[in-house]
């Protein structure tokens, strides 16, 4: 290697890298994705948080309605989603690194694995409904029921609408359509699809473990 | 290349294990039928730490400066301040 090659290299290394170390440790102003999908996700928790909190405070007067009610509910199935939407979530993290590394394949790949998980999530609630309807149970059995069917099935819907969006993603991703250089709309799926996990984090001890 | 970073995790992985042991253990609390104040705010504590693990590392909250960095947080608190005061009451 000619002497000359060696020193460009090495100033390169001792330019380039202190600028790629404080790239990584620069802390950004506003969250990834856009900033409205931020704001729709505020607005969501708050929803959610309300009906937590309505959950919380009306089982203070129905204790043992609720304790009762509660050991009904499919402890497993509830394990097997929960496994289903961190993985999920955790997949939508490798997209978001695989698009960041201008990896389009890759980042279509990850989403489709964790469209795969969305789905295990939805058949497996789908046949936790499917049991409880067939026992007649409905919106009417019960207060603990009405909370129950009514929270789940909120974040049901909020299943079905984040996958949606990744398939929305994902298929932008397959054509080529983002890169390293642009590609916040990956980041903006990705949040909303965190903040469906986020939410079930707090949803499944809250309704089928605490008493 | 077989450089150190080479079998190191990335953070999002180590974070996904310690979510996947915390839903391991509520549920085994959950089948076992493990009730009253400890095990019921063990289990709430364990929700609250994933809902800011998520917010952290899989939304990359932890990379972000000023009041979006607090935004998951604040509204963990403010849930889990509520459903501590209504569970007190009954546990």
């Amino acid at each position: 290697m000619a002497p000359g090659k060696a020193d460009d290299s090495s100033s390169a290394l001792f330019i380039v890298e202190p600028n790629k170390l404080m790239q990584t440790m620069e802390k950004n102003r506003w969250p990834p994705g856009d900033l409205v999908i931020w704001i729709f996700i505020l607005a969501e928790l708050l929803v959610f948080g309300v009906f937590f909190a309505a959950y919380a405070f009306t089982r203070t007067n129905h204790v043992e309605l609720f304790n009762t009610y509660q050991l009904t509910l499919d402890r497993n199935a509830a394990l097997v989603n929960t496994v289903a939407l961190i993985t999920s979530s955790y997949f939508v993290v490798r997209a978001v690194a695989a698009i960041r590394a201008d990896d389009s394949r890759g980042c279509y790949r990850w989403l489709l694995a964790a469209l795969a998980m969305g789905l295990l999530f939805l058949l497996v609630k789908g046949a936790e409904y499917h049991h409880h309807f067939s026992l007649g149970i409905n919106l009417n059995t019960n207060t603990f029921y009405m909370f129950y069917l009514s929270l789940t099935f909120f974040h049901f819907l909020h299943v079905i609408l984040g996958m949606i969006i990744l398939a929305a993603v994902a298929l932008k991703a397959r054509r080529g359509g983002y890169s390293a250089a642009e590609h916040t709309g990956v980041e903006t799926g990705a949040s909303y699809w965190h903040m469906v996990d986020l939410v079930w984090m707090i949803l499944f001890p809250l309704v089928y473990v605490m008493r | 290349m077989n450089d150190r970073s080479t079998f190191l995790l990335r953070p999002c992985t180590w974070v996904y294990a310690v979510l996947l042991f915390l839903t391991f253990v509520t549920w085994f609390i959950g089948v076992n039928n493990l009730s009253g104040r400890f095990f019921a705010f063990m289990v709430f504590g364990f929700a609250l730490l994933k809902g800011q693990l998520i917010g952290d590392y899989f939304m990359g909250l932890k990379q972000v400066a000023g009041p979006w960095r607090w935004a998951i947080f604040i509204w963990l608190v403010m849930v889990g301040t509520l459903i501590t005061v209504a569970f007190w009451q009954t546990l």
